[in-house]
């Protein structure tokens, strides 16, 4: 039993020791005492050159929505789908995205009755992009006394392919949308999209825009 | 560490003695948050906090990563501060109060590494990306009237020579079509700002012609591709790139196809 206390009893000599020891260390800061004692109980720090690469760089960012994507005569529906992004400096990015939504049927198909233009698969409608974005007005939200968000403004365009009724159509986007960084890896976004393409669905040569509005979460890693 | 360790060393029969040491052990730790850091922080990461002293009247600190947000602290002469991360030139840090914000890469310069060394921030320069590279881009070209979307992976192995694998989505008023192609790209002068390229190549190519037309069949032909271009560095790892590319199409028809596209497309090297 007492050598146990009397253990314990060193054992906090010694961290006071080394507490005092190394305070006074970094008082005089760098001044080379050779004492054998600090040479003991000195932690030994490794002082080393530093590198970039030595630092994680977190530029990537990949992140999940869920939205409303009106299609120009087939309905407003659900959109769910996935983004990708490489931040290349503060204001550029850019941002592969995918999503995926049902249509309905037209008002036409609605009001004839029987008639269908498009089968159940054909209604499904996907999509792929890819975009360069531009980030703008900077700054911070102040949701309490306590409580700052950082947040930013983007606006992307783009293209890619839409694949619905059977077929694939070139599609155009832009779109806008203000991003509220909830930690600094931790994303929010509500954005808007327009995707424009032509189709011959009607028979005529028809342009569309589909726009679609959004709410997002992403990771940076 | 060194008590630690040599206590550690000591046999103890006792139970109550072990206890005794655990217990001088967490004060010894809680005492030392520095110390108890580095004895935590092994178990899980084999790294030491990156820590730099500050070799200048002071550097602003940003509440986020870019210019616009607002500077909300400075660090100054000899203050010692943790590296955490960096995000584009961005680089996120905490001071010994605990205080965390972003300062810029460029005021890396401006700091010194606890041996005295300057931190190496190199600016990356298109040298950088010359060798061992790995590249990844898109563009957008025109193929005979019908939209073109290309995607590229590629393996820069020398300075000159990269081998790269495509895959383009066409779309057409009349057809669709997909190409999957793997090719070699050689630039003979990789230094220049905007380095010209050739590029010869071969795949297969599948053809939807549009449903709407009159009856024509789904086909799938063997493609050559010869590519004449280049890449315009525009920062850092981030290239622009522009090209002509003359597609060969073997057809099992009695003639063959040629296509010419145009194509501008970005890169992005890792």
């Amino acid at each position: 039993m007492e050598s146990w206390i009397q253990r314990l009893f060193l054992s906090a000599l010694l961290l006071g020791l080394t507490g005092i020891n190394s305070s006074a260390y970094a008082q005089d800061d760098g001044s080379s005492d050779d004492d054998e004692l600090e040479q003991i109980i000195t932690p030994d720090i490794k002082r080393r050159t530093i590198k970039e690469d030595d630092l994680d760089s977190e530029n990537f960012e990949m992140g999940i929505f869920y939205g409303l994507l009106s299609v120009e005569d087939f309905g407003t529906n659900d959109v769910v789908g996935i983004t990708f992004a490489y931040h290349i400096t503060e204001d550029f990015f850019v941002e592969a995205a995918y999503g995926m939504s049902k249509t309905e049927k037209t008002s036409y198909e609605l009001l004839s009755g029987g008639v269908e233009l498009l089968t159940d698969d054909e209604r499904d409608l996907s999509y792929y992009n890819i975009s360069l974005g531009y980030n703008f007005l900077h700054g911070q939200v102040f949701i309490s006394d306590k409580w700052t968000f950082n947040n930013h403004f983007y606006i992307v365009a783009g293209a890619g392919n839409t694949d619905f009724a059977a077929k694939d159509y070139f599609t155009t986007n832009f779109g806008a949308g203000l991003r509220f960084y909830t930690t600094d890896w931790l994303a929010l976004d509500l954005s808007m999209r327009g995707h424009s393409f032509t189709h011959e669905l009607f028979g005529e040569s028809k342009t569309i825009t589909n726009l679609e509005s959004r709410l997002g979460l992403s990771l940076f890693f | 560490m060194t008590i630690f360790g040599a206590s550690q060393q000591q046999k103890h029969s006792r139970i109550s003695s072990l206890i005794g040491r655990l217990f001088a052990s967490c004060l010894l730790l809680a005492g030392q948050p520095v110390l108890a850091q580095g004895w935590f922080s092994n178990w899980f990461v084999a790294q030491e906090p990156l820590q730099v002293s500050v070799d200048e009247a002071f550097i602003n600190v940003y509440s986020g990563p870019g210019r616009g947000y607002p500077i909300f602290h400075v660090v100054e002469r000899e203050e010692i501060i943790t590296l955490l991360k960096s995000r584009t030139e961005w680089i996120k840090i905490k001071t010994r109060r605990g205080i965390v914000g972003w300062i810029k890469r460029d005021d890396m310069e401006f700091t010194l590494a606890l041996d005295g060394s300057k931190p190496e921030f190199p600016d990356s320069k298109q040298a950088d990306y010359l060798v061992d590279r790995f590249e990844m881009g898109a563009a957008y070209g025109d193929f005979a009237g019908a939209d073109s979307l290309t995607m590229n992976i590629g393996y820069r192995f020398t300075k000159n020579l990269s081998a790269e694998l495509r895959y383009a989505e066409n779309t057409g008023q009349f057809s669709d079509s997909q190409i999957i192609a793997g090719g070699i790209l050689f630039q003979p002068f990789p230094e220049l700002r905007a380095s010209p390229f050739l590029s010869i190549g071969g795949g297969t190519i599948n053809t939807y012609p549009s449903s709407t037309l009159v009856q024509t069949e789904d086909r799938e032909d063997n493609l050559l591709q010869a590519s004449l271009g280049t890449y315009v560095h525009i920062t850092g790892r981030f290239f622009l790139r522009v090209e002509y590319t003359n597609h060969y199409i073997i057809t099992s028809r009695n003639t063959n196809d040629e296509v010419n596209e145009w194509k501008v497309g970005f890169n992005v090297f890792f």
